[in-house]
């Protein structure tokens, strides 16, 4: 597979997934990443016992495998003097450093900008926050859950007002996962800096950003108008304006989302592939303004269509529809989704137990319409001594950093 | 023993590397010791050292005497000096999301 990050050495210095994730899509794209972890603790996701109401198999850890796969791991105690002296020597080697460590960490045990710049003049220092890295609030922690959806406003808008309170994220993660995509393009673009101009530049992406920027359109419009689009009460029928937008349920309670947004030149196809033919021949549906004048009615029609039959009929059966659908699937459904697997989204490493092989999603991003390859997530601390050797650490020494409990 | 020594299982698919061992350490997998040679699944697994191994896991000694690193995970548990070892777990902190 083209490693379009290949020869990069990322140094990170992170925990959870937000900022991890950037590392493991960079390792996906070849870099050669080195995690840090705590010698006896290791991350502290490592600790995470249940994913929502889900208990978590340590072995087989997919909290685990989604942000570190292709990483090594390398157990050195950043509180720790010489471990830090060695974090400075390894440091040296690298290109990027990446940490998630709030700023009164960072300088606390010196591993800020310019501690790690007085060793090494042209790191790539990236930076994830909650909060960015400016202003009072800079130095205060914070999740995706906090950062992102629910000061993010996510959380809120995704809500219908009907409901007594907002909605909480429900996926695990997923704005740590946006947020160190985001990350990994900012690094991205760093790297083709420094290689065009030799200019080693700091970055910033935080969860509120990430937020902000996903939610962006919405935010604008709010800016703007003081308004913003919320969720509605699930329903089934179309959506105000446009009633080849919308969700409808299948007569066995599962759901066909319509999103045509233009319907005028779709009207006979959709009307057709619906079972009403006649609808497109009535004047109130003929055409765009009257169809969309009178959504509610045509919402009505199509609702009782898509009632009479089942989800699975449907999903083959618009196949051929010209408009754009899509059928409600769950994150469990989507694994077996022919089209999800003819683009490569999932593959495959290895499992630390000898069990079979672990099935992974891939990074957003696919080169030259290749497959990831890549290694499964680290244990923790396991490429410690193997990783030192590689860069000139003599064992005596490796046993003297043992002894004094820098490394693991 | 040597570090970066690597060792393979006679009696499963295991194979370590030595971080420290004493010199005269018997280091066995699955009852069976452990050479740079053995022939994988060639002899039968003790019922009594068959816990499995786990890749990227260090296995250790109560005394801290000895540290083997799984480069290949197997059916059967490591010994030295026939006890077993135990895994060097790293201690995490519990957490929930």
């Amino acid at each position: 597979m083209t490693q379009v990050m290949k020869g990069i050495r990322v140094l990170e210095v992170a925990q959870f997934t937000f900022v991890p994730a950037a590392g493991a899509i960079l390792a996906d794209w070849g870099a050669d990443v080195i995690k840090i972890e705590h010698p006896e603790r290791g991350d502290t996701q490592r600790g995470f016992i249940n994913l929502g109401a889900v208990k978590l198999d340590k072995d087989r850890n997919a909290l685990m495998e989604h942000p570190n796969r292709g990483k090594r791991s390398v157990g050195l105690d950043i509180t720790n003097p010489e471990g830090m002296a060695l974090l400075y020597e390894i440091a040296k080697t690298a290109d990027v450093f990446l940490t998630n460590y709030r700023p009164s960490q960072r300088q606390k045990y010196g591993f800020d900008i310019e501690h790690i710049r007085a060793v090494n003049p042209n790191i790539i220092y990236a930076r994830g926050s909650a909060y960015g890295d400016k202003g009072p609030e800079r130095d205060v922690g914070g999740f995706d859950g906090t950062a992102f959806w629910s000061r993010g406003g996510i959380g809120h808008a995704m809500t219908p007002p009907e409901l007594d309170g907002p909605l909480s994220q429900g996926i695990p993660a997923f704005g740590d996962s946006i947020g160190g995509m985001n990350l990994a393009g900012g690094i991205s673009a760093a790297l083709l800096h420094r290689e065009r101009t030799g200019e080693a530049i700091e970055l910033d992406v935080s969860l509120m950003s990430t937020a902000w920027w996903a939610a962006g359109t919405s935010i604008d419009l709010g800016l703007e108008q003081g308004e913003i689009p919320r969720n509605r009460m699930p329903t089934s029928g179309g959506n105000p304006g446009n009633p080849f937008t919308g969700n409808y349920w299948t007569s066995d309670g599962g759901t066909i989302n319509l999103c045509t947004l233009t319907p005028g030149m779709h009207i006979r196809n959709i009307f057709e592939h619906l079972g009403i033919p006649e609808a497109a021949d009535d004047p109130r549906f003929s055409d765009a303004k009257a169809l969309m004048e009178n959504w509610e009615q045509a919402g009505e029609l199509i609702a009782e269509a898509i009632g009479k039959q089942p989800f699975e009929y449907w999903r083959q059966h618009l196949k051929t529809m010209s408009g754009q659908w899509a059928p409600c699937q769950s994150l469990v459904d989507i694994a077996s989704d022919e089209q999800a697997l003819a683009n490569d989204m999932i593959f495959e490493v290895e499992s630390a137990d000898g069990g079979a092989p672990m099935k992974l999603v891939r990074g957003p991003v696919q080169f030259n319409h290749q497959p990831t390859v890549t290694t499964r997530a680290p244990q923790s601390s396991e490429h410690t001594e193997m990783f030192l050797m590689e860069i000139g650490v003599e064992w005596d020494q490796i046993e003297a950093l043992k002894a004094a409990k820098a490394i693991a | 023993m040597k570090p970066g020594t690597k060792l393979k299982s006679a009696t499963c698919d295991t194979e370590v590397m030595v971080i420290k061992a004493p010199a005269d350490a018997e280091i066995a997998c699955g009852g069976t010791l452990m050479t740079a040679e053995a022939s994988a699944n060639s002899q039968t697994i003790d019922p009594a050292f068959a816990d499995g191994t786990l890749m990227g896991k260090r296995y250790v000694d109560e005394a801290g005497t000895v540290e083997l690193l799984c480069v290949k995970a197997g059916a059967g548990s490591l010994s030295m000096n026939n006890t077993k070892l135990g895994i060097k777990d790293a201690k995490p902190l519990p957490s929930s999301d």
